[in-house]
């Protein structure tokens, strides 16, 4: 059985975070991409055809990602594609993933025989059997699969899909950007369907100028009763990071142990780019409570309830709390920060206090001093 | 031709099997033995080679390879695996002529290895050992070597004048050139102990090898017999000054030791390198560490991997251990995949990779700065079971 994957790296926005990077590509867990908790999905399969489709700001994706060996898809039949847009006779850009798989389609209609395609969104993380999830695709028959979460919907978090099914488990509605009540599955928007199936609804869908993959192409056929839909519910840990709140709730979420082992020690590694940095060193003063530290690291003052990644250099007296700190930034002597986000490469002074909320921290941008 | 012609190739002897690691080396071989939470030891020439722009590495193996083998594998964490590069594991074989078998000696390993050398027609042949941790650029010996016209350079530290008589110590003229080479003299003329790293041209050392394997009273090494071999017929010999840091991590001491010397605001030892002199190790899928609450860690390494809810002084954790809750790690070394329960207590020690100190358990003992420090040591995948002891210096 051949399964091909496709991966949308620009897929919603995580406020400053996905400035200049894609969805994919934002840094995430001390060591990790989003993107890698999908490719690993995909590859401890035995998915070895991935397409990846990017928008907009896809550098550092393709810097991430290279020739994709440390996922093993740098050799053999299939292995890494990169899908850049170029510009189409009908549209400026995309307007949905439906158009973006249309201008994909020599990729789909060419390339290896897959008979099967798992797609992936990249705001959504887990560690998801991907194995079993397509056996249970082909084993019920339908058109499409579609993998949900139980314990997202609330009334209030708005959902691209939510799903409502009976006591029997038969589908009693789909809705579309909708902040759905308890009750409604959540779509993580993984999808599994047949190639072929997949080629003939995206070729009509375009020809009548649809394009929502959600809206368009699973709600719509639903209503008109001309699609089958499997509802595949995901029982682990998964984290919908659609927006910087959700962002910093999740990656603070890993230091809870059940958490962090169902994210990295569930059903398969997650690999990423090897940095091969040295091992984190602890001085003589630091303390470290409760914290996610990578490699690299040199840890002299205070962090608590934190995560650290790559080559993060906490200064003598400096305090940290509630911070998500990203690779090779530095928080000078002395300097205080509570609820902040540090992309990469900052600085932040000696002596400095920056002090966010919970539900506002604040977002310190790429290679800036404060 | 299929193979690039190379200016300078490596070869790395790391057959040897490190009796005087004991259990540390029982089941691998010494140059894959864990290092500095991450690494192994092979790590540091290997690196080092690739920092030089050295790009075909033969490592000569005999004694338990199949860890080494499995860790080298296609080179790829080192660069060593595009077209015209390679990290090949050369392993004895069976030849033609009944000059197969075993490697009999460091100069034995080469000597067999004639035809990799000749695939790639190199000047110069850098032969290097598996067992030291250092950062040096061989790059610069080959220019000094090329520069002087020479046969053969040894690169050499200065030692202490009272320890000089435990190594080769090269005597030499003020212009460096080597004019007599003694093996652990009692009397010591000079302090300059050969580091056991070889710049060789290639077309003199081939002759020599030749000559030494048809003398069957030749032990077939490089120390006792290649080096004197090539002094005697008046080569031109060159001493190559190096002194950076350079340890010998042969026995469970030095091991020791040398992990030690990684830590500290200024370590006698900076891992930390630029692109220029980084040292790559094979990465294992781990995630990030976690530091619990409860931990306490100061002036130590943690590598990835871990989850840390003890107390941690003065120790290099390895990737992938687990220290529990109310446990004490305090100048140890502990290799990969250690678990360490809680309540346990681990001093002067070195743990094995996968090795398991049970609850409660007490391995090694509190030395003084001026005591003779006895390291306790467990092997890959020993067991301390709960509330025993493991005393200062035993092994299990």
């Amino acid at each position: 059985m051949n399964v091909m994957g496709i991966i949308f790296a620009n897929d919603g926005a995580i406020g400053g975070l996905t400035d200049k990077r894609t969805t994919a590509s934002v840094p995430f867990g001390g060591r990790y991409r989003q993107v890698d908790f999908h490719l690993s999905n995909m590859t401890a399969a035995g998915i070895r055809h991935i397409g990846i489709i990017s928008r907009h700001n896809y550098q550092s994706l393709m810097h991430h990602i290279g020739s994709g060996e440390e996922w093993g898809l740098e050799l053999g039949e299939g292995g890494l594609e990169f899908l850049t847009p170029y510009a189409m006779s009908t549209t400026d850009n995309y307007r949905g993933k439906l158009e973006t798989l249309y201008s994909a389609m020599d990729f789909l209609e060419f390339g290896p025989q897959d008979d099967y395609v798992v797609m992936t969104g990249s705001a959504i993380l887990c560690n998801l059997d991907m194995r079993r999830l397509v056996d249970a695709h082909i084993a019920s028959g339908k058109d499409i699969t579609v993998v949900t979460k139980a314990g997202i919907a609330n009334g209030v978090k708005q959902l691209d899909l939510a799903i409502k099914l009976d006591d029997k488990g038969q589908i009693t509605d789909i809705a579309v950007d909708y902040a759905a009540p308890a009750g409604y599955l959540a779509s993580m928007d993984v999808f599994v369907l047949s190639k072929a199936w997949l080629i003939t609804q995206v070729k009509e869908c375009i020809a009548h100028n649809l394009y929502h993959m959600d809206r368009d192409l699973v709600l719509g056929l639903w209503q008109k009763k001309a699609v089958s839909i499997n509802v595949y519910q995901f029982d682990g840990v998964a984290m919908y990071n659609e927006s910087v709140e959700d962002y910093f709730r999740n990656s603070l979420a890993l230091i809870d142990q059940d958490v962090r082992h169902d994210m990295f020690n569930g059903y398969h590694p997650i690999y990423t780019k090897v940095r091969d940095r040295v091992p984190s060193y602890y001085g003589e003063a630091c303390e470290i409570d409760n914290c996610i530290v990578a490699d690299g690291c040199m840890l002299d003052g205070a962090a608590k309830n934190s995560v650290l990644f790559r080559q993060v250099t906490i200064s003598e007296g400096a305090e940290v709390e509630n911070c998500v700190i990203m690779n090779d930034s530095v928080v000078g002597e002395g300097a205080q920060i509570k609820y902040v986000i540090l992309d990469k490469d900052v600085t932040v002074r000696p002596g400095a206090v920056l002090i966010g909320t919970p539900k506002n921290p604040i977002v310190i941008k790429r290679g800036e001093i404060v | 031709m299929y193979f690039q012609k190379k200016r300078c190739i490596a070869m790395l002897l790391a057959g040897g099997q490190g009796s005087r690691l004991k259990v540390l080396t029982e089941k691998t071989a010494k140059p894959a033995v864990p290092f500095g939470g991450k690494y192994r030891i092979i790590d540091f020439p290997l690196s080092n080679c690739v920092n030089s722009g050295i790009d075909i590495v033969g490592i000569l193996t005999q004694y338990q390879p199949l860890e080494l083998n499995e860790y080298i594998g296609n080179g790829q964490p080192w660069g060593l695996n595009k077209t015209h590069s390679c990290a090949q594991i050369l392993p004895p074989y069976e030849r033609h002529d009944k000059k197969s078998g075993w490697y009999k000696g460091t100069a034995n390993a080469i000597y067999q290895n004639i035809d990799f050398i000749d695939r790639f027609d190199p000047e110069y042949v850098v032969v290097l050992s598996g067992d030291h941790i250092y950062k040096m650029d061989y790059a610069a010996m080959v220019d000094y070597h090329e520069k002087n016209n020479a046969a053969c350079t040894i690169a050499v530290r200065s030692v202490p004048l009272s320890e000089a008589s435990r190594f080769g110590i090269l005597n030499t003229n003020p212009d460096n050139s080597i004019y007599e080479f003694e093996e652990k003299p009692k009397q010591p003329k000079s302090t300059n102990a050969s580091m056991g790293i070889y710049v060789f041209t290639w077309k003199v050392l081939k002759e020599a090898l030749i000559a030494d394997e048809d003398d069957p009273n030749s032990s077939n090494d490089f120390g006792k017999n290649i080096i004197p071999a090539l002094l005697n017929q008046g080569q031109k010999m060159m001493a190559y000054n190096f002194d950076g840091y350079w340890k010998d991590v042969g026995t469970i001491d030095s091991l020791w030791e040398a992990n030690m010397e990684l830590l500290g605001k200024e370590p006698a030892f900076n891992i930390r390198g630029d692109e220029r002199t980084k040292i790559y190790a094979r990465n294992n899928a781990l995630p990030s560490s976690y530091i619990d609450a409860g931990a306490k860690v100061a002036n130590s390494f943690v590598a990835e991997g871990c989850e840390v809810y003890g107390t941690v002084k003065h120790s290099v954790i390895s990737i992938g251990c687990t220290i529990g809750d109310g446990a004490l790690v305090e100048d140890s070394v502990v290799m990969p995949g250690v678990v360490i329960e809680s309540g346990a207590i681990v001093r002067h020690a070195i743990l094995g990779e996968n090795s398991k100190v049970c609850k409660n358990a007490v391995v090694g003992g509190a030395f003084g700065p001026k005591d003779k420090k006895k390291i306790s040591v467990t092997s890959k995948g020993a067991v301390i079971e709960a509330n025993t002891v493991l005393l200062p210096g035993e092994m299990l």
